[in-house]
């Protein structure tokens, strides 16, 4: 694949060969010596209250070497979190969610801290567990979090965490020709990256070292020095890349009792989950949203209220900035008179939420565009032309005061539907659907780096990003290559150690090409620069005469490679360091902290055949459409496109965790929880990006990754429903609930007087 | 995983000494597929584990006699589909094998380790039991044969007793044209277990075979001697009304894959479709037994 | 032969070309020798169900997933994991095909799904994609889309040898 921005062929990605041979080290292939392997204890339930454990049997099991209770904590038992620390290294007095350890078993084999772990005895007290939405909103059930906990707060006796109030207009004032009200159900689904959490610690001095394939390494490093109130500079965190994060591998979990282990026993001590404990410890934010739409006759929005409420978990993490986040658009990407957004934290007692590709967009994406295509039904509109009047022109706000539109969106939508032939002649049983998606990439935030110039010209370049797959190192290679003028097998890049790397916020929002690409050419800038004056200085001559550029060093009479002209300017022998930043700066009174860095803007359109007697979906072809600004890597941004969209056909038609009545994850592991396998795939896939060199980033390029996922729920939902006429609100859409609903519709159309839930499928049919 | 005491029988006396020894307390081992999942989630506590892989007797081949096919004991799942003796003679089985699992768990899993499991949901088990296979037992007593049809007890529960192993299961040839062909209904398109599954088989004289899995305590063989199903001049109403009956024997649950609602109706819808699948290779025969 | 649950026994296998001899219990798995003991952690843990296929690897010539594998089955046997097919540094036509294909992300999900694809291309040497799909069925991957492993199938299939 050419890539027109660079000269010369890409790299084959940086990391590839060790992946394809083995070679590659995940935080799991580490081996320590003198290690004691952890093993986590947790109930059979999801809510009890624990009266005792008796460790007396674990610790006589051979191997065994300790077993810590929340007894052997300091107290009260420290609390660790990104935004309030409220999450216990044990669960204190009551466990809140299915996997919520009670204790820990060391030993020395793996096998020795299993048995310990099955010997240690829990009387405990099943309590009624808060499962729902609807549970956490009855007054009749009990509290997740301790009112006590919560001093000041207008939400402590209820199970509502955090509300958020957002929006424009008013929306009383609007004037609408017709109006639609539905609620949509969003599920709660896993990330199930291949590879299961991993996490060291090491003593270090009077630190701690600390192994977690983390994708914010700097975030980590400073919820566990906040955890136990030491220096930063105390906690040095190693991230080997991660096989597979979208968020998942983002935020802390068991990293500050670790760290707690590792000083207490003097060793290190390595906790290794099993993908069941990965399931039971990381997830998505369920959702369900009431969407009332207005629209005037010729389908122009005329107001959006958006309620939606979250099903967070036992503890806040990062769900108050998911759910923020993911509301600011909750209206979506259109521009809108008035806009009500209300989005509610609920807590429950479940998996507590994390970060997941997409960061609250999808639930709300779900909901507000399967009712713009059902608004286009009824007034007789296609649903490609009613997002065209809805949509905002280049540089037009959408949510007003913040960053307007920064793409040509209309050409995003225009490919879509053009890729997916949406005018062609449609066979029976078959639907399409278009979807589009935004979301706000960074706010506040900062990437550093720094780029070495080694004595014989070759470069080191340190950076925090994490490379999860995305190909990070691939297109930082390019980026210095470029800058530079130094072949990429004379460049390295550096990643994943707090004490070697400098600051970065995090690799998430798809913020890492912008951010860290820009921060990285400025360190190479720099670099250039210093190298510049250095030779003027030991040359003596003045700094116009010096040229640094594309490899060379441009002196009156004479051109020298990078090592030549080092020799010439280091005569001790040395190095040149540049260091650059890239940021956006916070600010005040913003509901997100600051401006959205760009929107990541994405559209999705899919045509699917549905079987009207069993209710099973087949894909035809599904199609991505990417505003990417510059593509640096194709290859790279195509194969992030396509598995983010595989993702999203996850929760769109198979993905959610289903509970017990006693909070239990019922398909807990991979043989029910089912995510799509190679058989799954749509017939045909197209990635298509749109590069019109307008983003913030190198050669105006925007982040990518997060797209297709976004919207791809309404556009099968859409293509569903035209397929097989029915209008089905949750997710995800398996075959057994289109059944139902064609049932259903059947029992209806079978009925005559009986009115239709919202006269859609006499419009759908005839198109 | 808990440890076990691990036996690799050389010979089938061997194999059948030990397994009248340990009795209850023993687990079988041939493929592993299953009974290695259930190890380690502490399903089974066997103080000991007979490996069978070493005993000769009990092999992997496919032999075949003027009567039958004889399927060793621990062929594995990927050997009876790429059989061509197999994917011509007994299609729906091939075609059930194929659907276990991945290739990594059919080139593991065995087809007696699949029946003596006695899944509800087992894939195997309809078009066996379509095609009428035999189960060969045997003991330290000697041999005994049961007709798969009487095998399956329950869930997890077969006719086999103690001290008793599969040596082989035989698929005996049609005496008369026939037709028989499997489907399944899954909640992914991708590896999974069955919602339900179906195996159908018409032969010329118009009996028709149904055999229905994860909708029963055990795969239910149910048999419709009217001929009708078969003939293309009955009236469709009349054909469902036998499907009907046929159906009704079945008692679908409610689980985790699918509502009993759901499966009910993916009977009726599968089992026409099926039923139009073996009557098609019914015709297509030419004269193959 | 017998083993009892407390005594570790040596088995011998040949892994990689190599002849290795392991001490091992019954209930210790083949994942677990090739991780562990033999220090071949190029394959992965994950599911351990058999329906992720992260720890396939070939075991006496077919693909198996080596978490149901118990190790003292695997005594006497050949094992090819991913770290044998590339020994001396080149590397074979899949692990080419599946970087120039762009087929790696992450790359967790990669060793077993390249041993896959070494096995399906051992029994059909030009699958079609159809057949690719089945061959790759049991392994699981969450950051691609599937579609350039089976291109980087059928490249590697097309290739000189």
């Amino acid at each position: 694949m050419k890539n027109h921005r660079f000269t010369g062929e890409p790299p084959i990605r940086v990391g590839g060969v060790e992946r394809v041979t083995g070679a590659q080290r995940y935080a799991a292939d580490l081996r320590f010596e003198n290690v004691l392997h952890l093993k986590l204890v947790h109930l059979d339930c999801g809510h009890a209250r624990i009266k005792s454990i008796d460790i007396s049997d674990a610790l006589k099991v051979e191997g065994v070497y300790g077993v810590v209770t929340t007894a052997d904590l300091p107290q009260p038992v420290p609390r660790f979190g990104p935004t309030v620390m409220d999450w216990p290294l044990l669960a204190v007095n009551e466990t809140k969610f299915f996997g919520e350890p009670v204790a820990v078993v060391a030993a020395e084999t793996i096998d020795a801290a299993q048995i310990g772990a099955q010997a240690v005895k829990v009387d405990f007290e099943e309590l009624p567990a808060v499962l729902s939405i609807d549970d956490a909103l009855n007054p009749e059930m009990p509290l997740v979090r301790e009112p006590e906990l919560r001093p000041g707060d207008k939400f402590a006796n209820t199970n509502i965490f955090k509300e958020w109030n957002l929006g424009h207009g008013n929306i009383e004032a609007a004037k609408s020709a017709f109006v639609l009200e539905h609620i949509y159900s969003f599920p709660m689904v896993t990330h199930f990256a291949i590879e299961p959490h991993a996490f060291i610690a090491a003593p270090d001095e009077d630190g701690v070292t600390i192994w977690s394939p983390n994708q914010h390494p700097f975030v980590l490093q400073k919820v566990v020095a906040a955890t136990f109130k030491w220096p930063l500079s105390r906690v040095r965190i190693i991230a080997p890349d991660p096989g597979g994060g979208f968020g998942g591998k983002g935020w802390p979990l068991y990293e500050s009792l670790l760290a707690f282990l590792a000083l207490k026993f003097k060793r290190p001590v390595r906790l290794v989950l099993t993908l069941e404990e990965t399931f039971q410890n990381v997830r998505r934010a369920s959702a369900r949203a009431t969407v009332r739409s207005g629209f005037d006759a010729a389908g122009h929005l005329t107001f959006q209220e958006v309620s939606t409420d979250y099903l967070i978990g036992a503890y806040a993490a990062v769900a108050p900035r998911v759910v923020s986040k993911g509301s600011f658009v909750a209206g979506g990407p259109y521009v809108c008179p008035h806009v009500k957004i209300r989005a509610r934290a609920i807590l429950s007692h479940t998996t507590p939420s994390t970060a997941f590709r997409g960061f609250g967009t999808p639930q709300g994406s779900w909901g507000v565009e399967s009712q713009l295509t059902e608004a286009a039904a009824r007034l007789g509109i296609d649903p490609v032309e009613i997002r065209r009047r809805n949509l905002p022109k280049y540089h037009e706000e959408f949510v007003p005061n913040t960053t307007p539109c920064d793409g040509n969106w209309f050409e995003v939508l225009e490919a879509a539907a053009d890729h997916i032939g949406w005018d062609t002649p449609l066979a029976k049983h078959r639907g399409r659907g278009i979807a589009l998606g935004v979301k706000s990439s960074s706010t506040a935030a900062s990437s550093q780096a720094m780029a070495r110039m080694l004595f014989d010209g070759s470069v080191l370049i340190l950076t925090g990003t994490s490379d999860m797959g995305q190909g990070a190192r691939t297109v930082y290679t390019q980026l210095a290559s470029d800058n530079l003028g130094v072949p990429y097998d004379r460049i390295r890049i550096v990643m994943g150690d707090t004490n070697v790397v400098p600051f970065d916020n995090s690799t998430s929002a798809s913020r890492s090409t912008v951010f860290m690409g820009n921060a990285i050419l400025s360190a190479c800038n720099d670099l250039k620069s210093k190298f510049h004056d250095l030779m003027a200085k030991e040359l003596d001559i003045s700094a116009d005469e010096v040229e640094v550029d594309s490899g060379k060093v441009k002196i009156p009479g004479r051109t020298m490679t990078f090592a030549e002209a080092l020799k010439v300017c280091l005569p001790t022998r040395g190095e040149i360091i540049g260091l650059g930043t890239y940021s956006n700066p916070p600010v005040e009174g913003h509901p997100l902290g600051a401006h959205p860095s760009f929107w990541e803007f994405n559209a999705v359109a899919t045509e699917l055949e549905v079987d009207p007697e069993t209710g099973t979906v087949h894909l035809i072809k599904l199609v991505v459409v990417s505003d990417v600004g510059e593509a640096l890597n194709p290859l790279q941004v195509e194969a992030q496109d396509e598995g983010s969209a595989i993702m999203g056909l996850g929760h769109s038609l198979m993905e959610h965790m289903v509970h017990d009545k006693h909070g239990r994850i019922v398909n807990l592991g991979a043989l029910d929880y089912r995510i799509p396998t190679i058989k799954d795939i749509p017939l045909v896939m197209e990635s298509v990006f749109i590069e019109n060199g307008d983003g913030p980033g190198p050669f105006g390029s925007k982040g990518v990754g997060e797209g297709g996922l976004l919207s791809i729920a309404a556009a099968v939902g859409a293509a569903v429903n035209q397929a097989a006429g029915v209008s089905i609100r949750d997710l995800p859409l398996t075959a057994e609930r289109i059944w139902r609903a064609i049932q259903e519709r059947s029992q209806h159309l079978e009925e005559p007087g009986k009115t239709q839930d919202s006269g859609l499928q006499a419009d759908m049919v005839s198109r | 995983m808990r440890s076990f005491a691990y036996a690799r029988p050389e010979s089938l006396n061997e194999a059948l000494a030990l397994l009248n020894e340990y009795g209850p307390a023993a687990t079988i081992l041939a493929g592993g597929t299953d009974v290695v999942v259930r190890l380690r989630t502490g399903r089974v506590l066997p103080a000991i584990v007979i490996d069978l892989k070493r005993v000769p007797a009990l092999h992997a081949d496919i032999l075949e006699t003027d009567t039958r096919l004889r399927v060793g004991a621990r062929t594995v799942m990927a050997d009876l589909v790429a059989d061509e003796r197999v994917r011509s003679r007994f299609p729906a089985l091939a075609e059930a094998a194929h659907e276990v699992g991945s290739i990594q768990i059919r080139n593991r899993a065995t087809l007696a380790g699949n029946i003596c499991n006695a899944s509800p949901a087992a894939d195997t088990a309809p078009p066996l039991l379509v095609y009428g296979a035999v189960v060969n037992l045997v003991n330290a007593t000697g041999p005994r044969s049961i007709p798969l049809a009487h095998f399956f007890k329950g869930p997890g529960r077969t006719a086999m007793e103690r001290g008793e192993l599969v040596e082989s299961i035989d698929l005996p040839f049609a005496k008369q044209r026939q037709g028989a062909a499997f489907a399944r209904a899954t909640r992914r398109l991708g590896v999974d277990l069955a919602t339900i599954n179906i195996a159908c088989l018409v032969k010329a004289s118009g009996q028709t075979l149904f055999a229905y899995g994860a909708v029963a305590p055990t795969p239910l063989l149910v048999s419709d001697d009217s001929g009708k199903l078969a003939d293309a001049n009955c009236g469709e109403d009349e054909k469902l009304s036998i499907l009907e009956n046929l159906i009704a024997h079945t008692a679908p649950i409610s689980d985790v894959r699918a509502s009993h609602e759901y499966r009910e109706a993916l009977l009726m819808v599968m089992s026409r479709r099926v039923l139009d699948a073996a009557i098609a290779r019914l015709h297509d025969q030419e004269g193959l037994l | 032969m017998i083993a009892t649950a407390a005594e570790a026994v040596r088995i011998h296998l040949t892994v990689n070309g190599e002849e290795r001899s392991v001490k091992v219990l019954p209930h210790h798995i083949l994942l677990d020798v090739l991780r562990d003991q033999l220090g071949l952690t190029g394959t992965k843990e994950c599911c351990l169900q058999g329906e992720c296929g992260a720890c396939t690897v070939l075991l006496n010539g077919r693909a198996v997933d080596s978490c149901l594998v118990l190790a003292l089955e695997a005594d006497g046997g050949e094992v090819l994991t991913i770290e044998g097919l590339a020994p001396d540094g080149k590397l074979d036509a899949l692990q080419t095909s599946f970087l120039e294909k762009g087929a790696v992300q992450c790359g967790f999900c990669i060793p077993g799904m390249i041993l896959s694809a070494k096995y399906l291309m051992k029994t059909t040497p030009h699958p079609t994609r159809e057949e690719i799909q089945d061959g790759l069925a049991g392994n699981l991957c969450r950051c691609a889309g599937y579609y350039r492993m089976i291109e980087a199938v059928v490249a590697a299939s097309e290739a000189k040898p």
